[in-house]
């Protein structure tokens, strides 16, 4: 049957039946094992001797279903079924109903599919972006995308809790006084944010820029909550204990949203076996996307293969290169590496004492004399204005150092980006520091400026206001330096370097995109976010709004202004990175967060916290307001008896946990040495057919 | 026994139903489609074949890479000029539907992809389908030491047999491993 059929002269090796390493004449037995086979699209396992005999589709569809399994042209098939002898189709008008039917079903899935990759915030210009600049500038538009969206959840948690419930109580709510203050403590309960008489209208300028005067004494900061309270038959809402449950949690519901994306990006550096197993068979032979429609989504896609493909081979060249070399030469390397180690870390040491000087300085200024105008802002902004030379200078030099270190690319933005954060959060923390240095008069209460109402009165009468202005300042200049940037320093860049063609515009060139140094930013503007979260509840919405901003800008110099990538990043690993730095950051804004709550004393001024001794003792006070079963209840939980059968199960399930990772690690290993086992057997296999067939 | 020009009868529809894994509605689409690119002397002409440049006007085809091996694979006709008839049209449609079997799928996979048609991918066919890949023109391309450090690779990881060079049975062991094949082998018109 198949020597008449089929006789073209160029497909004479696409026989269905060819004799390359199936032996025999089972085409009769082949066709019974095909027409077992369901086709369902996503079975991705290819295996023709499968002996699935007792499938239910196999009775009633096993005719026809072999026909159009073959890959042979439609006239060829067209005589195969005549020479059947069927003349009359055998499907049935409820079996053409029933795959009419599944195809319509598949074709809305699809459609509804696109739909919500279509919803998909910024979905277009990140492919667009991985296109052109490759996987790892793609990589910092998803971090700041997943960024912009946790924003914009913590504010909509805030508002729903504080702010509205805030803007409805005032009115109708009750807000009392404390009458066991002790006496001499009045002084520290006025509190006048805005000053009689009339402003000067670049007055107003300055006060948005620095959150003081008319900003002061708004939702914006925390002096503006009362502890009002409302209680009604069967309501009843505290905003001091709303305030404060709000702040915490907002900060584990972050820790829970890193927590996941850190665990769904470590599965996939996993799966993909991180950067060792590249199988380019696979990339090549089925990377292709046959659905791509139009020249810009083909030109995208190819240059997306382009970047793959490059990177993986960068990266082997360079893991052989370093496999190659001799003893000397490592040891070369390693020295020369630690070397650059001690210097970035003598650079990291000097610009944390130049910080230091540098808001102390601030700090005695303003305390001081009463400079107004610009005077006064420039010395408000002395410390973010140092802080950002550091952040800019530092890891300018420490790229040109890693230059020297040859560290494949991928672990090169990584050491960068440690590098640099170690900088960014010293800098932020020097800030924190010279703060609380001023509020608590270096924590001793006994200090002549802090005796009276435990905290400094004098130049702090609502300290946390005050706290929540510096990060707001932070963060908008931020937003400034960085438009500042993007204006100034970009778009002339490339100017220049278009229009004037001369060996020092050669030698600068368009600028690349600084994957790490960006990342950073991000990281640093979030942890100053999450430290002022608490004082000024509406900074996660001005954070989303800088984020978006930010996006736009950064994408609208990224296609004007930068030259693609050389060389390009596998972003699965360093996604991961970003997500610890990031952690990193959420750490040193909850110690920030944990301290202020517990240890300084509220503001007697302002704020909804006015008469406790700490923002946490208002806990144990509404807890006695509590049923009697429920305050048992939650002591228990609190005590030791709980507590440590907790601690005990949750080390057991973690111990636990950790074997299982180990199992599954080693299971890993053994299934790809199984399938290198499978390979060399078929190897062997085929030789022996060789052989024998001779 | 191809398509006249205006309709398809019944007894037809149910063959090429049965004989392919398309669905009547799709059949019918591809007919309308069909018609439309048929020049308007041959309208009444069954069996007519279309000329590959005019296939490859469609939007579907257009901007593929592989459009041109594309056509030549699924063509029937004499001269190997890529051109289609109506039944080669719905084998082309039927290898790349929804519902045709991995196995189907690679099979033509290879076809396309074994530019010089010797039944065998080599170090020439695999050079030509990465270009495919890339982009064709210069500033797209690898550099040579790139291609040739990448075919040894895909070489060294499917040539099981060591001949240099990947035949249909090897490329489809390394088809089978991956889970996007067949949702990406795929056009729909």
């Amino acid at each position: 049957m198949t020597s008449d059929l089929n006789r073209q002269d160029s497909h004479r090796e696409y026989d269905y039946f060819p004799g390359d390493g199936y032996p025999g004449d089972h085409h009769s037995l082949r066709l019974r094992r095909l027409s077992s086979r369901r086709s369902i699209p996503n079975i991705p396992h290819y295996n023709p001797s499968s002996s699935d005999g007792g499938d239910s589709e196999a009775d009633n569809q096993g005719q026809p279903r072999e026909l159009r399994g073959l890959p042979q042209h439609m006239a060829i098939k067209k005589a195969k079924l005549k020479s059947r002898g069927i003349l009359v189709p055998v499907l049935s008008k409820a079996e053409l109903w029933k795959q009419d039917k599944l195809k319509k079903l598949q074709k809305l899935q699809n459609k509804a599919r696109e739909f919500l990759y279509f919803l998909t915030l910024w979905g277009k210009t990140l492919q667009k972006i991985g296109g052109n600049f490759g996987g790892g500038v793609r990589s910092y538009f998803l971090f700041l995308r997943f960024l912009v969206i946790l924003n914009f959840v913590s504010f909509l948690l805030m508002a729903g809790f504080v702010i509205i419930p805030s803007l409805v109580f005032r009115q109708t709510g009750v807000s009392f006084m404390n009458s066991n203050s002790t006496a001499g403590e009045e002084k520290c309960t006025i509190y006048e944010p805005n000053p009689p008489g009339l402003v000067v209208f670049y007055d107003y300028f300055l006060d948005l820029l620095s959150g003081t005067g008319f900003m002061e004494y708004s939702f914006m900061f925390y002096g503006y909550y009362n502890n009002t309270m409302v209680e009604d038959r069967n309501f009843s809402y505290k905003i001091s204990l709303a305030y404060l449950f709000t702040a915490i949690f907002y900060f584990a519901f972050c820790l829970i949203c890193i927590i996941t994306r850190m665990g769904s990006a470590a599965r996939v550096a996993v799966a993909t076996g991180g950067s060792t197993v590249v199988n380019y068979s696979m990339i090549v032979f089925t990377g292709w996307d046959y659905g791509c429609l139009g020249d810009t989504a083909t030109k995208l896609k190819q240059k997306n293969l382009l970047y793959r493909l490059q990177v993986d081979l960068e990266e082997e060249r360079l893991k052989k290169h370093a496999a190659s070399l001799t003893l000397l030469q490592k040891f070369g390397l390693h020295s020369l590496r630690l070397l650059m180690f001690l210097l970035v870390l003598g650079l990291n040491i000097a610009a944390f004492f130049g910080i230091f000087y540098a808001t102390s300085y601030s700090q005695n200024q303003s305390a001081g004399k009463e400079s107004d105008g610009v005077q006064a802002l420039f010395f408000e902004y002395l410390p973010s204005i140092v802080i950002s030379a550091g952040n800019f200078l530092v890891p300018l030099l420490c790229d040109q150092i890693a230059k020297v270190e040859h560290y494949s690319p991928s672990i090169t933005v990584i050491v960068a980006l440690l590098r640099a954060v170690v900088l960014r959060f010293v800098g932020l923390g020097v800030l924190l520091f010279t703060l609380w240095d001023q509020i608590t008069c270096t924590g001793k209460i006994n200090d002549e400026k802090c005796k009276l109402c435990r905290y400094n009165y004098d130049s702090y009468p609502c300290w946390e206001t005050r706290v929540g202005q510096e990060m707001y300042k932070l963060t908008l200049f931020d937003l400034l330096i960085n438009i500042a940037v993007l204006v100034l320093v970009e778009f002339p860049r490339r100017m220049v370097v278009d229009n004037w063609s001369s060996k020092i515009s050669q030698l600068v060139g368009r600028q690349e995109f600084v994957v790490s140094a960006n990342v950073l930013g991000l990281v640093y503007s979030q942890t100053v976010v999450w430290t002022g979260a608490m004082f000024c509840p509406l900074l996660p919405l001005i954070n989303t709004v800088k984020f978006v901003i930010l996006f736009y800008c950064k994408k609208i110099t990224l296609f004007s202004n930068c030259r693609p990538p050389q060389k390009t990043f596998r972003s699965t690993t360093s996604a991961f990175f970003f997500l610890v730095v990031l952690l990193l950051g959420w750490m040193l804004a909850s110690v920030v967060l944990i301290y202020s709550i517990a240890v300084i004393r509220p503001s007697l001024g302002c704020g909804p916290f006015r008469f406790y001794d700490s923002m946490w003792s208002i806990v144990p006070k509404s807890l006695n307001s509590l049923p009697a079963v429920t305050q048992e209840f939650l002591f228990f939980i609190g005590s030791q008896a709980f507590t440590i059968p907790l601690f005990s199960l949750s080390s057991l399930v973690m111990f636990y946990v950790i074997a299982l990772f180990s199992i599954y690690g080693k299971s890993v290993r053994l299934l790809r040495q199984q399938l290198k086992g499978e390979s060399r057997d078929k190897q062997f296999l085929v030789k022996q057919i060789e052989e024998l067939s001779q | 026994m191809g398509a006249t020009a205006s309709q398809l009868d019944k007894g037809m529809l149910s063959e090429y139903q049965e004989l392919t894994y398309l669905t009547k509605q799709e059949i019918l689409l591809a007919h309308k489609r069909f018609s439309e690119l048929v020049p308007k002397e041959e309208i009444d002409r069954i069996n007519c074949r279309i000329p590959m440049n005019l296939v490859l006007t469609l939007p579907e085809l257009k901007s593929n890479p592989f459009n041109e091996r594309i056509c030549k694979v699924f063509s029937t006709s004499d001269s190997h000029d890529g051109s289609l008839n109506f039944d080669d049209f719905l084998d082309l449609l039927s290898a790349f539907s929804d519902s045709a079997t991995l196995e189907i799928k690679s099979h033509y996979a290879f076809r396309i992809f074994d530019f010089d048609d010797d039944g065998t991918l080599g170090r020439h066919d695999l050079e030509k389908l990465v270009n495919c890949l890339t982009g064709g023109t210069d500033d797209t391309n690898l550099t040579p030491e790139e291609m040739r450090q990448l075919i040894d690779n895909i070489l060294e990881e499917s040539d099981i047999d060591k001949d240099g060079t990947v035949n249909l049975s090897e490329f489809q062991h390394v088809i089978s491993r991956s889970p996007d094949f067949v949702s990406s082998f795929k056009i729909v018109l």
